[in-house]
């Protein structure tokens, strides 16, 4: 088996340059529907982190004796205990939240950031690897959330973690915070993200 | 790899971490669930003295720490050869009635809305109304929320069935419509007039 | 009649006030992967409404019979161990995810190796779907909701039955095919018009996405309406009968109502229509284009 990255280059690709949103496109449920408030996001991007943290590496403890036809159903039997850990507790102890959240909690379970990440760092690598690769990943996905909830929330509400950060005489653009202004958010920004790769490529060369 | 290839391994590979997450489960299950039914039970209860006393004196009484003491009632009622139930809580000072707050639901302009409505002790009059769950346009419908809006149903009377109007209201049992969400503005006071239709006999039977 | 109402009202908003896809947005992956061409489009959209009604119909099953508190057959099976009182409480709701997930993976594998077997053209026109399909949170979604209006009811009368669930589920998948084609006929377009580069692919797709979710919103309120004009035209009487007052009170807000809804129709036919409309004008521009180069 060839040496894989080491855990620091797993840290660090996860958060920017293999950005689970913008780069690789995965995840995007809840990337879209949670991100209306950043409170909502900071939640959901926390409850995957614990996930998929737990899940890389518990897979990465039994790497060595899993046989591939039994290997996605094992990855998939972790996963949703732990997503229904989460979602208990937030139930308890966040149960506003949880209500806000509804369904999206319990759909972790088919996110497919969670999975790709227990099939490609997970199953081949050390413990430490497979950590430090969930918690990059997890950060990565956390910023991409919460730039889209940043401008969601701003742009529709005037507010920033519930706080007014625009003048009261802002005209609120509802359909920021309404489905329609998510999948607008998340096109436009990656749009730019797109661009802005392009240019550094060119510049670079 | 002979080792890894043998299926019983993976069979007992399986039933193990079955078990292990069935226990973490089980033991999730055990220490939470208490605080999870009574995060579900206490939205509604903590509501309850406001919506009886008005928001003012039920922080008054918070203040004294006194407390109301509230009892929850299924009422099953006959409609049109269906039953339907509904969770009724009774509000008690020291064993005597104070008034009523009932749970109920209807189809709203986007989606469900959820209410409580309180009721003096006679079920004449209604004391209060709270939005539990709605999801209406933001900016519009889900004004109905504001306590500015919701304030005008108290003192109603619940005999009569409340209608909406985009004039000022007037008459007793006119109630304003927020601005620009005439039909969610109408949805809620059609829950509410269904979800009194039905119970009002009910409760004064209960009078005595 | 009730009954009637109730399953129709869960259609629409299954299928179009609610949708899978641009309002909730569950099954976004596939939405963007396999949108290119109207043909695989509809094929996705087919085996998902195909797996999401059996995987309905299981975790309803399993759901009434077995998860929610005081299910018939766990309660059975406890009886064993414990005393009646206590069996009939036995909750198992905290394994609803892990079975879901599992009843979605069985019965994916299953409906492949069926299609396979029996129907080979079948398969090769939607087989390869299929694996993806398992991690399609469409179906997951529908499992949950199907939960929700059973476990989450406040009295046990409420609790959905197989009908409606089934239906939830259908109309769930029909309201995913309609998005998808909707999508791919855009997508089909939208491959001859200029994108600048760094929107091309997945950025644009997501705001053309945003632009029909628009659209759809529109059908929000359909549901009231649908339910008033459905009431009034079967029992009339039992609304004359709850209550004078509360009569007098739908029929003074009939008339705003019908008026808003005709809005509501309008711009629901324009969002969905206009984008469609667009490509097809830019179409019948391209002679004209090659003529003036």
């Amino acid at each position: 088996m060839a040496k894989g990255p080491t855990p620091l280059e797993r840290f660090i690709q996860g958060i920017l340059p293999e950005n689970p949103v913008y780069r690789q496109l995965l995840g995007l449920c809840p990337t879209l529907a949670v991100t209306n408030s950043m409170k909502a996001a900071i939640t959901m991007a926390g409850a995957v982190m614990f996930v998929l943290f737990c899940a890389n590496v518990i897979i990465s403890l039994i790497r060595n004796l899993l046989k591939p036809h039994l290997r996605i159903v094992i990855f998939t039997l972790t996963i949703a205990t732990f997503v229904t850990i989460a979602d208990k507790f937030l139930a308890a102890y966040m149960y506003q939240m949880s209500k806000t959240l509804g369904p999206y909690i319990p759909l972790i379970i088919v996110n497919c950031i969670i999975i790709g990440r227990c099939e490609i760092c997970a199953s081949r690598q050390s413990v430490i690897t497979a950590g430090a690769d969930a918690i990059g990943q997890s950060i990565g996905f956390a910023l991409a959330l919460s730039s889209i909830a940043a401008v969601r929330e701003i742009l529709g509400t005037g507010m920033f973690f519930g706080l007014r950060v625009l003048p009261a005489a802002w005209p609120d653009w509802v359909i920021m915070v309404l489905p329609p202004g998510a999948f607008l958010t998340f096109g436009l920004l990656l749009g730019a993200v797109n661009w802005y790769g392009d240019r550094k490529s060119k510049t670079g060369n | 790899m002979g080792f890894k290839n043998s299926n019983i391994v993976q069979a007992w590979l399986v039933l193990l971490l079955c078990l292990c997450f069935g226990s973490a489960l089980a033991a999730v299950h055990v220490v939470l669930s208490p605080a999870i039914e009574a995060n579900k039970i206490n939205e509604t209860r903590e509501q309850v003295p406001g919506l009886v006393l008005g928001e003012e004196k039920a922080l008054e009484m918070a203040q004294k720490g006194e407390a109301l003491d509230v009892v929850q009632h299924q009422m099953a009622v006959e409609k049109s050869g269906r039953k339907l139930f509904y969770n009724v809580y009774e509000a008690l000072i020291s064993g005597k009635r104070i008034g009523w707050v009932v749970k109920t639901s209807g189809a709203g302009y986007a989606d469900k809305i959820e209410l409580l409505v309180g009721l003096d002790a006679d079920a004449d009059k209604i004391s209060g109304l709270y939005v539990l769950g709605q999801k209406e346009t933001p900016g519009l419908g889900n004004k109905i929320i504001e306590t500015e809006w919701r304030g005008q149903f108290i003192g109603k009377p619940a005999s009569d069935a409340l209608t909406v109007t985009k004039m000022g209201a007037s008459k007793p049992i006119e109630i304003d419509a927020v601005t620009g969400a005439t039909i969610s503005s109408n949805s809620v006071i059609q829950i509410i007039n269904t979800a009194l239709a039905d119970l009002r006999p009910a409760l004064k039977d209960k009078q005595g | 009649m009730n009954y009637i109402i109730d399953i129709s009202l869960i259609a629409v908003g299954a299928a179009l006030i609610n949708n899978f896809v641009l309002i909730n947005f569950v099954g976004i992956c596939p939405f963007i992967g396999v949108s290119r061409r109207v043909d695989m489009a509809f094929g996705m959209g087919c085996a998902v409404t195909f797996v999401i009604t059996i995987a309905a119909l299981i975790s309803w099953t399993i759901t009434t019979f077995v998860l929610t508190p005081g299910a018939p057959l766990s309660a059975w099976v406890a009886g064993f161990f414990m005393p009646a009182e206590t069996a009939a409480t036995v909750d198992l709701t905290v394994l609803c995810y892990i079975v879901y997930i599992f009843a979605i993976s069985a019965s994916v594998q299953f409906v492949e190796m069926y299609v396979r077997k029996y129907n080979p053209d079948l398969y090769k026109s939607f087989g390869v779907f299929l694996p993806l399909i398992t991690t399609n949170c469409a179906i997951l979604f529908a499992c949950l909701k199907i939960k929700d209006n059973i476990v989450g009811v406040d009295n046990p009368a409420d609790a959905w039955d197989l009908g409606r669930s089934l239906v939830l589920a259908i109309f769930g998948g029909v309201g995913f095919t309609i998005a998808i084609v909707i999508m791919a006929g855009i997508r089909e377009e939208l491959d001859l018009c200029d994108v600048p580069k760094p929107l091309r692919g997945a950025a644009i797709t997501l705001i053309v996405a945003g632009i029909l979710a628009m659209g759809f919103m529109g059908f929000t309120g359909v549901n009231s309406g649908l339910e008033k004009a459905l009431t009034a035209g079967t029992s009339g009487a039992e609304i004359a009968r709850v209550n004078s007052g509360l009569e007098k009170a739908l029929t003074a807000g009939k008339a705003e109502q019908a008026a808003v809804q005709n809005d509501n129709a309008a711009y629901a036919h324009k969002g969905i229509v206009d984008p469609l409309n667009a490509g097809h004008e830019r179409e019948t521009d391209f002679p004209e284009m090659e003529r003036t180069i």
